[in-house]
């Protein structure tokens, strides 16, 4: 295992020349988006989770993992868990030093353990396999890439400052700038905040139709009319701030939109209908089967019910 | 004369090509002595001499024998078009020479062509259903169409002589086709342990590793086979993923290239040969390519998405958006042909 860095100390640095931005980001969920178990919520607030899944049993007690199937068991230490329950947490263990996803994850909506995401599309043929998927190095290294930063002397969990912004060593040692998005443009920040939440062209090539792709924002915002690659206005940065928590009233977001459709931008039609929440129609919630979460849909759009889902 | 075959024979072929060499210089329009040399250079792995001498053989005299090795000299250097309009031809002239239409058949396979190994081989096999050799070869054709239930017939077929590598490794290729990557994952590790030089075995063996996750595992899996079988254009293709995958780029490019050979202008290899160009920065290179390949295969979404990233780093804005447009498009269609995924928002 990657020894771990206090990732407080790095953020801690930071702030000193940057407290702005290094202040609020440990609160924010990206920030938290691994997590040892002993500092995660979920685990601390419910001390034990079951979960019966056909014929396997799931329990969670004090960071062990144990699935049963009546006749055996097997019990792993939860190494990490990854998300913070909203759209799931999933949980990692080590057998014999490689990873595995948990099968089943904890969900806020229903405040307890159903399968993983996807993870009913293959049913198990042993007791190991019904513990977990074993991650593929490369599997792995995606996961813990995005979910966790690689410092030079260490590993720490959720998205740090140097994740973004590349190795803070230099720049403590010459001051030379760190890596700025402020110039790149819709196309790049696009690219950048994609290679965790999934560019254009990893869906599209992947060619994931249907609402599993929902989750894809960068995918879903380019796919959008109004979406123009040299236009910041229409970019991530373009209404997140990626050092604060989501804002998640849709009131919070009437302005970006009227940053071109209030006649910021000739070709940006104004709405008639209304003039505030306007994400709530033209960007709706979408639920992936299985998931018990409704993801904002950011293929911004005229939405109409009963309208087939547009790739 | 004399002296040169009992090299031959003896397998000292370095020495029977020397006196091979010393007759064709009293007599070079003995077709005997060129196709005699040319079996001599095959046996020292010479191929590309090897089918120079047979060709010059069957230029003085026609002759079936020399034909059908001149096709397995073709078929063992990997040139598998010349190979096919070579036993093609003596398949059309000698429908009885097996030898013939079974080498046929497996460059048919081995080019991906599986309707045509299930044209030519379907009249072979019923004529004669017991032939290891047919059954194998067609059950292969027959699970690689997704025919599933006509292979699983030659399968029980050939389980009914005990398990096998050969069943073994149809088995898991019938798993692969559905999905099925852990059971297959099974049936190819029993295929390897029962016969490590089957020919394909560590390629899919590969494959469902890869499937599986197990990408170092794979990788060693398709360097096995291409140690006994050089030719295996999954191999040398999924070898070249997943070095590309781990950016070794130049590696990765000599087995694109090498599949590339076996398959010439296959739409998959030159679209994972631009990937590489564009992980080198040769934009410019990938995105001709790219353009070739997208006015040859206009439904090749991968290959679009591609060019509008490529357009799209060049700030060539008008061009990256037409080709999303295409994307949009592309994957709309799809959409529209899958029940599942037509389902209101």
């Amino acid at each position: 295992m990657i020894p771990l860095l206090m990732a407080a100390l790095v953020v801690r640095e930071c702030a000193r020349c940057h407290p702005a931005e290094a202040k609020p980001h440990p609160a924010t969920s990206m920030a938290r988006a691994m997590q040892h178990p002993a500092d995660s919520a979920i685990l601390n607030e419910h001390p034990v989770l079951t979960a019966q899944k056909g014929k396997y049993s799931y329990r969670i007690e004090k960071n062990l993992y144990t699935v049963t199937n009546g006749s055996a068991s097997l019990t792993f230490p939860i190494s990490w868990s990854f998300g913070l329950g909203d759209a799931g947490q999933t949980y990692v263990f080590e057998k014999d030093g490689i990873p595995y996803e948990s099968r089943v994850s904890f969900f806020r909506a229903i405040d307890g353990l159903d399968w993983t995401l996807g993870a009913s599309n293959s049913p198990p043929a042993n007791l190991l396999e019904a513990a977990g998927r074993q991650m593929g190095t490369q599997d792995a290294a995606q996961c813990f890439g995005c979910h966790s930063t690689k410092t030079q002397a260490a590993l720490e969990p959720g998205v740090q400052c140097e994740r973004c912004h590349g190795s803070t060593e230099e720049h403590l040692a010459t001051l030379k700038p760190m890596k700025k998005l402020r110039a790149a443009d819709a196309e790049e920040i696009s690219n950048f905040c994609g290679q965790c939440h999934r560019t254009w062209a990893d869906v599209a090539g992947k060619g994931i139709l249907g609402v599993n792709n929902v989750r894809f924002q960068p995918y879903r915002l380019t796919n959008s009319k109004c979406f123009d690659v040299d236009d910041r206005r229409i970019s991530c940065l373009g209404c997140h701030n990626p050092h604060q928590e989501l804002d998640r009233n849709d009131a919070h977001y009437d302005a970006k939109c009227q940053a071109c459709h209030a006649g910021g931008k000739p070709a940006a039609k104004v709405c008639k209908v209304s003039k505030s929440n306007c994400v709530s129609c033209h960007m709706p919630k979408i639920e992936i089967p299985g998931s018990h979460y409704r993801f904002t849909d950011h293929q911004i759009r005229i939405a109409r019910a009963n309208d087939r889902y547009p790739n | 004369m004399k002296q040169a075959v009992e090299a031959q024979q003896s397998g000292n072929f370095d020495q029977a090509i020397r006196n091979y060499k010393i007759l064709l210089e009293k007599y070079p329009n003995i077709a005997e002595i060129h196709s005699n040399l040319g079996a001599a250079l095959a046996g020292e792995g010479r191929y590309a001499d090897a089918i120079a001498e047979y060709e010059r053989a069957l230029k003085i005299k026609p002759n079936p024998q020399v034909s059908l090795n001149l096709g397995l000299a073709y078929y063992k250097a990997g040139q598998l078009a010349p190979a096919i309009a070579t036993l093609s031809k003596l398949h059309r002239e000698q429908p009885s020479n097996l030898q013939a239409l079974i080498v046929l058949a497996d460059c048919h396979l081995q080019l991906g062509e599986n309707k045509k190994v299930i044209e030519l081989l379907t009249p072979a096999q019923k004529a004669d259903p017991e032939n290891a050799t047919f059954n194998y070869l067609l059950g292969t054709a027959l699970v690689r169409d997704r025919q599933t239930a006509q292979g699983q017939l030659i399968i029980d077929k050939i389980l009914r002589n005990g398990d096998s590598a050969q069943a073994r490794l149809l088995m898991g290729t019938t798993k692969l086709t559905v999905n099925d990557f852990s059971g297959a994952l099974q049936d190819f590790a029993k295929a390897v342990e029962l016969d490590p030089k089957l020919p394909d075995v560590y390629a899919y063996y590969g494959l469902a590793l890869l499937a599986t996750g197990d990408q170092p595992g794979a990788k060693k899996a398709f360097e096995q086979e291409l140690k006994t079988n050089p030719n295996n254009f999954d191999a040398n293709l999924q070898l070249g993923v997943v070095l590309r995958q781990d950016e070794e780029n130049d590696q990765a490019l000599k087995y694109f290239q090498h599949a590339l050979e076996i398959r010439p202008g296959d739409f998959g290899v030159r679209y994972q040969i631009a990937t590489v160009e564009l992980a080198k920065g040769q934009l410019v290179q990938a995105q001709r390519d790219l353009e070739r390949l997208v006015k040859e295969a206009p439904k090749f979404t991968e290959a679009h998405v591609s060019l509008a990233t490529i357009y799209f780093r060049q700030k060539k804005k008008a061009a990256g958006e037409r080709e999303r447009a295409i994307v949009a498009q592309l994957n709309a269609e799809k959409q529209a042909n899958s029940p599942a995924l037509k389902a209101p928002q």
